[in-house]
């Protein structure tokens, strides 16, 4: 547990609890005041599955960037969603995915010196 | 007053070098393209590209990002005049007008008058930029942490009330984004906080990736699944010349727009949106045939357009002169200042005059290449407006991840962002704002460490807020800002902040 400290001498714990209980009493009154406000059954979803797969992608840049190495980890990210959620032509996805992969690489890594992560094959 | 063009010679000396002068056309350019393309907004645009500044020199990469900064306020009004689709928030109500001057074959003048009015407005907004940022740094340093806590809380209840929807829910994305920048080590005594073992996270969570998963990601997420190639006029350049009529019906809006567009820029919060509304009901009550406004009045697009752009302006006088950013664009700005390792504060424009006077001599610089860059390259920006977004969204996703990444080399910063991007996502469907967590991320640091100083200069006594004279005028404005937020539960009258909200979410 994080020490409180004394208010004299507040300790990393103090400022966070002070906001903790701000944040429950903001809560509390957001409770309260729910009558008002619009039913969950009224919020739409119609994007969720291709929101689930963006996500997906997300994760995996996550996990695989280091692992994979970052044209490897695009290619698998834009060809999912280039060629599987949005089912575009093969020699476009093709086209699409290997020049953004590679481009964004040449860009960023050679061009303007951000160092980007090699996999395990130098790729 | 002496002192002052000794300074701005010395920032044209900056600005006016080849490297800067790149950087800047680079960071326009940019910035137009973010601003014309909807659901690309100037401040994923600005976090996302943080990284690519890294390797340049502080004045060089601050001349890059404000450069996509304002050129994303002159991008948004070209979708809203040719589509009425605001390219960002700050340009709904140039729909109006805009559009309706359009659909009367009047697009290619409309667009002048906005790229003229913010030329304008943007210029004039620099010399009050210029002249009022120095002496307010003096004066804030008397200040003390007291002063400073007070004067953040102020900030921070302004931010909740003028940022659009429920003030409650506003303050608790304040506090949520407070609490994150609670995380890693404390500064004060060293101490792990909320970390859970995952050394990356002793530095804390950085602004980049929320901002990115926040505002990047989220829109991703809330508008992907959307098809079809939009239907866009393109106009050419013999079109562009409004008429002497639409010349003189326009100069006074802009210039009421500007000084408008400044002052309410320098109060936190969503000041650049809340200035064309201000600016659109001026001139519609002061117009002598109110009955054109809605129907192609150039006077609507002409106030409200000066207005946003000398508006951001104006959102950058505390950021430079107090080191206190009134929304998430200066605060990513300020981030990258940090980024660089110059601290801002009162001390910046003292310690850093290169950079402060580079900065703004470069945006005098910026607007001409603005002016000359919207004008005549208005199709191409519009040929922008072509791709279709289920090609542009997974092109924005690999431009999140990279430069997220290369901010720490880190696979947690993905991480993060990609929660952030949940959380953004669920936020809005549940009517919530991100912008308050970024400011409260940023702030974090800087309330914290100067409240637990108060306690101590005080010996735990509470009292040291309402004992000195500047502190208890920012309390005393806090404490009314909270009352006017009850005043809708009293009196049931559509107001301002309804007018913001519907704006917000159609941006």
């Amino acid at each position: 547990m994080l020490p409180l400290g004394t208010h004299g001498r507040p300790g990393p714990g103090y400022f966070p609890l002070l906001l903790s209980v701000l944040l429950g009493v903001l809560g509390l009154l957001l409770f309260l005041r729910g009558g008002s406000s619009a039913h969950f059954r009224s919020i739409r979803w119609e994007e969720a599955k291709h929101a689930a797969a963006i996500l997906a992608c997300s994760f995996l840049a996550t996990f695989g960037i280091e692992k994979l190495g970052y044209r490897i980890t695009m290619i698998l990210i834009l060809g999912f969603l280039f060629g599987v959620v949005e089912r575009l032509k093969l020699w476009l996805v093709f086209v699409l995915t290997i020049g953004l992969s590679l481009g964004s690489f040449w860009v960023f890594d050679s061009l303007l010196r951000v160092i980007l992560p090699r996999g395990g094959f130098g790729f | 007053m002496g002192d002052t063009f000794h300074h701005l010679l010395l920032g044209f000396s900056t600005a006016l070098t080849a490297t800067n002068l790149f950087y800047g056309f680079v960071g326009c350019f940019i910035g137009t393209i973010v601003g014309v393309l909807p659901g690309v907004g100037p401040l994923a645009g600005i976090s996302m590209l943080l990284p690519t500044t890294f390797g340049l020199d502080t004045t060089s990469a601050i001349i890059l990002l404000a450069g996509i900064y304002y050129g994303a306020m002159y991008g948004g009004s070209t979708t809203s005049i040719l589509m009425k689709i605001p390219g960002e928030a700050a340009s709904v109500v140039t729909c109006i007008d805009g559009y309706a001057m359009a659909q009367k074959g009047r697009a290619g003048p409309a667009l002048a008058i906005a790229a003229i009015g913010s030329y304008i407005a943007g210029t004039l907004s620099v010399v009050g930029l210029m002249f009022l940022a120095p002496p307010l740094a003096r004066f804030a340093l008397r200040f003390g942490p007291p002063e400073y806590v007070s004067l953040l809380v102020l900030g921070l209840i302004v931010l909740g009330y003028m940022t659009g929807g429920s003030v409650i829910k506003n303050l608790s994305m304040i506090v949520l984004g407070l609490l994150f920048g609670m995380i890693g080590i404390d500064q004060m005594t060293g101490y792990f906080r909320f970390s859970y073992g995952i050394v990356a996270l002793g530095d804390g969570i950085g602004i980049v990736p929320v901002a990115v998963g926040l505002f990047g990601i989220a829109e991703i997420l809330a508008t992907a699944g959307q098809s079809g190639r939009p239907e866009v006029t393109k106009p050419r350049f013999r079109d562009l010349i409004p008429s002497r009529q639409e010349f003189r019906e326009s100069w006074w809006p802009m210039g009421r727009g500007t000084v408008l567009g400044f002052l309410i820029g320098i109060i936190p919060g969503s000041a650049h949106i809340i200035s064309t509304f201000v600016s659109y009901a001026v001139e519609r009550r002061i117009s002598k045939h109110p009955e054109k406004f809605g129907k192609g009045a150039v006077e609507g697009v002409a106030g409200p357009e000066s207005a946003n752009n000398a508006a951001s302006c104006g959102a950058l006088v505390p950021m430079l002169a107090l080191g206190v950013p009134t929304g998430g664009i200066p605060a990513v700005l300020l981030a990258s200042l940090m980024v660089h390792g110059i601290n801002p504060g009162p001390l910046f424009i003292k310690e850093q005059p290169t950079v402060f006077w580079g900065l703004v001599a470069s945006m005098y610089v910026g607007n001409v290449i603005l002016l000359l860059l919207n004008l005549p390259l208005v199709g191409l920006f519009v040929n922008f407006l072509r791709i279709p977004y289920r090609i542009l969204y997974p092109t924005i996703l690999m431009f999140c991840v990279v430069g997220v990444y290369a901010v720490n080399s880190s696979f947690v910063d993905v991480g993060i962002m990609s929660v952030m991007g949940v959380l953004g996502y669920l936020l809005r469907k549940f009517d919530f704002e991100t912008a308050p967590v970024v400011l409260g991320v940023v702030l974090a640091p800087i309330i914290e460490v100067s409240f637990r100083q108060s306690l101590a200069m005080s010996d735990g006594r509470y009292a040291i807020f309402v004992q000195r004279p500047v502190s208890i005028v920012f309390l005393a404005s806090a404490v009314a800002m909270i009352l006017l937020a009850f005043k809708p539960l009293i009196r049931k009258k559509r107001g301002f902040r309804d007018q913001l909200t519907d704006a917000e979410k159609s941006g």
